[in-house]
């Protein structure tokens, strides 16, 4: 590296010497001011784990919350032995978020997300969030029917959680049977993709153990879009702690890395003042001794 | 059972979200102010067609239909 820069023509040049000591100086004054940019960095990214960690924690509060909402319906779906329906319409909704810079969060949903349609080709996706959006436009675009953005600034709300669900449902999407594909927080340095199950009104009517519920037929599509409403809560919510989580530890990586470079080009820097002083007392002694 | 804002064009999750708008306006100031910060959402979306995006639109919060 030091010597593809030390080819660079100098910009510096104020004195008048011998083209090494020109040149030896120009690396100096470039690793200074890599040191200088390196730091800043460090900075930056020291601050913003800091601002991870402290979301981190917000957030897993209100993940603990939203669990309960999303262990109550899907152990409804269990006790009631709901099964999909087979070959019925597939709807694949894939949460992430728009912010960057916090590791391979939105790749582990995306990539969980193609494989969910290299098993059901035909089926629909709903993308939650501008970075899996730009990950899955390349490979299945054409099952995209709807995206949203402008998801996980802070803590998703159930007001959107439920705003989402109702405009999916607006939008007069088919399906029998969805699965909401988000990362599930299993402790503060991992997070897995998993799938929730969701379910049509008429894919509930046929589970198995349905007769056991005593249900007015109004009734039940109102607990259809209040389960769907729950369940891409529950995605929002422990998808936004698993990527404060991991944009936590990314933050805490790049710190580390930062400052392994520093402390090579300082030691490099300091080498090379050394270095130049050594030679240019050389010089004045040489000098002085030939008069 | 009577749901006779169904019958509006009233969905049961729009119902819902009214009915919270309308607790959170109940509240007494101080949580008034932290509860209505909930209330606010900036969530787009766009439809997709054959692989194509389509515009992007807010979902309006409170569009009595």
């Amino acid at each position: 590296m030091f010597t593809l820069r030390a080819i660079r023509p100098v910009v510096v040049n104020t004195t008048q010497s011998i083209g090494y000591q020109n040149r030896n100086y120009a690396t100096l004054k470039e690793i200074q001011l890599r040191l200088k940019s390196i730091n800043s960095i460090a900075k930056i990214t020291k601050s913003m784990k800091m601002i991870a960690s402290t979301k981190m924690t917000r957030a897993q509060k209100a993940m603990e919350i939203a669990r309960v909402f999303g262990t109550t319906q899907t152990g409804l779906f269990t006790y009631a032995d709901t099964k999909p329906t087979e070959g019925g319409n597939t709807l694949v909704i894939t949460v992430s978020s728009d912010r960057g810079l916090c590791g391979g969060i939105h790749s582990s949903v995306s990539k969980r997300s193609k494989k969910f349609i290299e098993e059901n080709p035909s089926s629909q996706i709903i993308v939650l969030g501008d970075k899996a959006k730009g990950q899955l436009q390349r490979t299945v675009r054409e099952n995209i029917k709807l995206s949203f953005n402008q998801i996980g600034r802070s803590i998703p709300t159930y007001n959107e959680a439920s705003s989402i669900a109702d405009t999916i449902l607006k939008e007069k999407i088919d399906f029998d049977q969805a699965a909401i594909i988000y990362n599930y927080f299993i402790s503060v340095i991992s997070y897995e993709a998993k799938i929730i199950p969701a379910f049509s009104v008429s894919t509930f009517a046929k589970s198995g153990n349905f007769d056991s519920y005593e249900v007015e037929d109004d009734v039940l599509e109102h607990l259809q879009e209040f389960a769907f409403a729950n369940s891409i809560y529950w995605g929002l919510v422990e998808g936004h702690a698993a990527e404060m989580a991991s944009k936590r530890s990314a933050m805490e990586n790049a710190t580390k890395n930062a400052g392994e470079i520093i402390e090579k080009l300082t030691m490099t820097y300091n080498r090379g003042r050394q270095a130049a002083i050594t030679n240019e007392l050389v010089d004045i002694i040489t000098g002085a001794s030939a008069l | 059972m009577a749901f006779s804002w169904k019958t509006a064009g009233i969905t049961y999750l729009k119902y819902t979200q009214i009915c919270a708008r309308a607790v959170r306006n109940a509240l007494k100031e101080e949580q008034r102010l932290i509860a209505q910060k909930r209330d606010e959402q900036g969530i787009k979306y766009a439809k997709w067609e054959n692989g194509k995006q389509g515009e992007l639109k807010p979902i309006v919060p409170q569009q009595h239909s």
